[in-house]
C-alpha cells in the first residue's frame, strides 16, 4: 500500500509540471495501452503454461489478471476518446489502432464472460487457456490486418503517434508514469490474485493456517 | 440461407429508396451476411451432438474429434458456405454492381466462408453449453482479420490489382487455419466431456 | 483374464474429493456393481474408467490398448429427429443390424420403428439407445444407470442379458440402485474414504 500511495504521487506530481492542458491525458492514455497489451501477453504466457504443464497457478493468475486488463484497455479507450475530442474534433474513429484496442476489449471481456460460465473450474481454466492462446495469434494479425485495411480506406488518416520527437520535458514525466502505472497493475495484480488464489483454494490446510 | 437471402434483399431495398450509391453499401452488405449467416449456420454444429451424448460415444471409438470436426466443417462449407458465396456473387452481379469477374467474387466469397466457418466453429465449441451468444463474443475478434481479408479482396478486384496475391495468401491460410482448428477445437471439445 | 485393472486413483472437483486411492480390478465374465448416494461419483467413476474424464492421479490399465468397449451413460446418444430404425441403421452395419431388430421386436418397439423418436416415450427411447448395447459383442459392457424408466419385463430381459454375457466371459461395469440379479462385486462410493 504503501508503494502505492508512492507510485501515485510521483504520477501525479509530474502532470503539474506540464503545461498545455488536454495533452496530460497523455500520462494516463499511453501507459493505459501500454499495459493493455502487456497484460495479454503475460496472460498468454501463464495459459500456455497451464496448458503445457498443467500450473494450477498460472490459471489463477489469468483469472485475476483479466479484469485488469480489461479495466485498463478501457480506461485507455475511454481517455482517448476523451483527448479525440478537442484535438481531433471528434471521440471515435474506425482507426486502425483504436480498432485494435477495442478488439482487445472485447477479447478480455470475451475471456471473463468464458471462465464465468462454468461451474467446474478447473474445465473453464483449461477452455480459457485455449481462448487465450488462440487470441495472443490474432493481435499481431489484427494489428497487420487493420493497417492494411486503413491504408485502403483512409490513407489520410489521422496518425496517433503524435510528433518524431517528443520533448524532454514531457518524455520523463510520461516514462515515470507508465512506470509508476507498471506498479500499480502489478501491486494490483498481486492483491487481486491472492484473494483469488485464497478463495479457490479455501478447503487446503495452508490456506487456514495462513488466513 | 434464407438469412443470408433475406439481409441480402432487405439491404437494397432499403438503400433503393433513397438511389443511393450502391457499390458504398456493397462491401457492408455482404460482410454483415456473411458473418450473420456464417454464424447461424454454424450455430448448432456441436451443440447436438454433446446434448444427447454421441460425442463421448464418438470418443470412445476415435480417442480424438480430429476427423470428426475436419469432415464436420468440410461438408458445411460444401453445402452452406458454397451456396451463400454463390447467392452473395449472385447478388453483386444482380444489383449492377461493377467488380470484375463473377468468378473472383465467387471464389473469395468461399474462401472466406470457409475460414468464418473454422473461426466460429471454434467459438462454439468453446461456448458448446452456454449458448450463442458466447461463442459470438470470443470469436468476433477472430472473424475480424477475415472481413479485412476479404475487404481487400474486393477492393483488388474492382481495381484489378493484386488479385493474385491476395487470394493465394487466402488460399494458403485456408489451409493452414484448416489443419489445425480442428486440432484446437477437439482439443475444447474433450475438454468439454472431460 | 484381467480385463481392467486401476490403481489408486484419485478424483476432485472444484478442490473437493469424490474418492481417494481406488483401486480395483475386473476380469472377463465379471460383473461389477458400483453404489452410492447421489453425487457420490458414480458417474464420474465410470467415465474415468472410460478414459473420457482425466484424472490427477493413479493409473488405469486395459487389457488391451483395443479393448472393445461399449458404453452407455446418462446421455441415449440417439437423434430425436430419426425413427428408432433410421438411428439402428446409423448405429449399426449390415452385418450385426439384423441383430439389433431382433432387439427391437423383443423390447416391444418394433410397431414403433417408423414413428419419430423424439415421440417415444422416456422408457421406450432408453430401451432403444440400449441395443446400440445389447446388439454388439464387446469385450467390456459400461452402463450407467441401466435400469432407470425400464419397466419389469424390460428389467428382467436385461438381467438375463447380463446373465448370458457373463456366461460368454464379457466384463460388466454398472452403477444402479437396485441390485442386479447376477452376481457382482460391489464397491460402494460415498462413504468417507480418507
Amino acid at each position: 500500500m504503501l508503494i502505492v500511495g508512492w507510485v501515485w504521487g510521483l504520477l501525479f506530481a509530474p502532470q503539474d509540471a506540464i503545461q498545455g492542458n488536454s495533452y496530460r491525458i497523455i500520462f494516463l492514455h499511453v501507459p493505459a495501452v501500454i499495459y493493455a497489451e502487456l497484460i495479454y501477453f503475460f496472460m498468454a504466457l501463464c495459459a500456455l503454461m497451464h496448458l503445457v504443464w498443467r500450473v494450477k497457478l498460472a490459471a489463477y493468475l489469468i483469472k485475476s489478471a483479466a479484469p485488469i486488463g480489461a479495466m485498463i484497455t478501457f480506461v485507455g479507450l475511454f481517455s482517448g476518446s476523451v483527448w479525440g475530442i478537442p484535438t481531433w474534433g471528434t471521440w471515435w474513429q474506425w482507426d486502425a489502432r483504436i480498432t485494435s484496442t477495442l478488439i482487445l476489449f472485447i477479447m478480455y471481456l470475451g475471456i471473463l464472460t468464458l471462465h464465468g460460465s462454468f461451474s467446474n473450474l478447473e474445465k473453464s481454466d483449461r477452455l480459457m487457456s485455449i481462448l487465450v492462446v488462440i487470441g495472443v495469434v490474432n493481435i499481431p494479425i489484427i494489428k497487420k490486418s487493420v493497417d492494411w485495411w486503413s491504408t485502403l480506406h483512409q490513407p489520410a488518416s489521422i496518425s496517433v503517434s503524435g510528433g518524431s520527437s517528443i520533448d524532454p520535458s514531457m518524455l520523463y514525466p510520461l516514462l515515470i508514469s507508465i512506470i509508476g502505472l507498471g506498479f500499480t497493475l502489478i501491486s494490483l495484480g498481486i492483491l487481486s490474485s491472492r484473494s483469488y488464489i485464497l478463495g479457490r483454494e479455501k478447503n487446503k490446510k495452508w490456506v487456514s493456517e495462513y488466513v | 440461407m434464407l438469412i443470408m437471402i433475406l439481409v441480402l434483399t432487405a439491404f437494397p431495398l432499403s438503400i433503393d429508396i433513397s438511389q443511393f450509391d450502391l457499390e458504398k453499401f456493397y462491401f457492408s452488405i455482404i460482410v454483415v451476411s456473411l458473418l450473420m449467416t456464417s454464424f447461424l449456420a454454424t450455430e448448432g454444429m456441436f451443440e447436438e451432438d454433446f446434448e444427447d451424448g454421441s460425442l463421448e460415444q464418438e470418443f470412445l471409438v476415435e480417442q480424438d474429434f480430429y476427423k470428426i470436426v475436419l469432415s464436420k466443417i468440410f461438408v458445411y462449407v460444401c453445402f452452406i458456405g458454397v451456396p451463400i458465396a454463390l447467392i452473395g456473387a449472385i447478388f453483386s452481379f444482380a444489383n449492377g454492381v461493377a467488380i470484375g469477374s463473377f468468378m473472383n467474387v465467387f471464389f473469395i466469397l468461399s474462401l472466406s466462408n470457409l475460414l468464418l466457418f473454422n473461426v466460429f466453429a471454434f467459438g462454439n465449441a468453446l461456448s458448446i453449453n452456454k449458448g450463442a451468444m458466447l461463442g459470438v463474443l470470443t470469436t468476433l475478434p477472430l472473424a475480424l482479420p477475415v472481413i479485412i481479408l476479404l475487404g481487400t479482396a474486393i477492393r483488388s478486384i474492382q481495381y484489378e490489382d493484386g488479385f493474385l496475391e491476395i487470394s493465394s495468401l487466402m488460399i494458403g491460410l485456408g489451409f493452414l487455419i484448416s489443419a489445425i482448428m480442428p486440432l484446437i477445437i477437439s482439443t475444447a471439445l474433450k475438454t468439454h466431456i472431460d | 483374464m484381467k480385463l481392467i485393472s486401476v490403481q489408486n486413483i484419485s478424483y476432485k472437483i472444484n478442490e473437493k474429493k469424490l474418492f481417494h486411492n481406488l483401486s480395483f480390478e475386473v476380469f472377463s465374465g465379471e460383473g461389477l456393481h458400483i453404489k452410492g448416494s447421489n453425487g457420490s461419483g458414480k458417474s464420474t467413476l465410470l467415465r474415468i474408467l472410460l478414459g473420457i474424464t482425466s484424472i490427477s492421479k493413479g493409473s488405469i490399465e486395459y487389457s488391451n490398448q483395443n479393448l472393445k468397449i461399449s458404453f452407455l451413460g446418462h446421455k441415449n446418444a440417439i437423434k430425436n429427429y430419426l425413427t428408432p430404425s433410421q438411428n439402428l441403421q446409423l448405429l449399426f452395419d449390415d452385418a450385426t443390424l439384423s441383430d439389433a431388430f431382433e432387439w427391437l421386436k423383443k423390447l416391444g418397439l418394433y410397431q414403433m420403428q417408423d414413428e419419430l423418436t423424439a415421440n417415444l416415450s422416456f422408457g421406450q427411447q432408453k430401451k432403444l439407445a440400449l441395443i446400440r448395447v445389447l446388439a454388439q459383442s464387446p469385450e467390456l459392457i459400461v452402463l450407467d444407470e441401466p435400469f432407470v424408466g425400464l419397466d419389469h419385463a424390460a428389467s428382467d430381459l436385461l438381467n438375463n442379458f447380463f446373465i448370458q454375457k457373463l456366461s460368454e466371459g464379457t466384463g460388466i461395469i454398472l452403477t444402479s440402485h437396485i441390485q442386479p440379479s447376477v452376481e457382482c462385486q460391489v464397491i460402494a462410493l460415498g462413504e468417507r474414504i480418507v
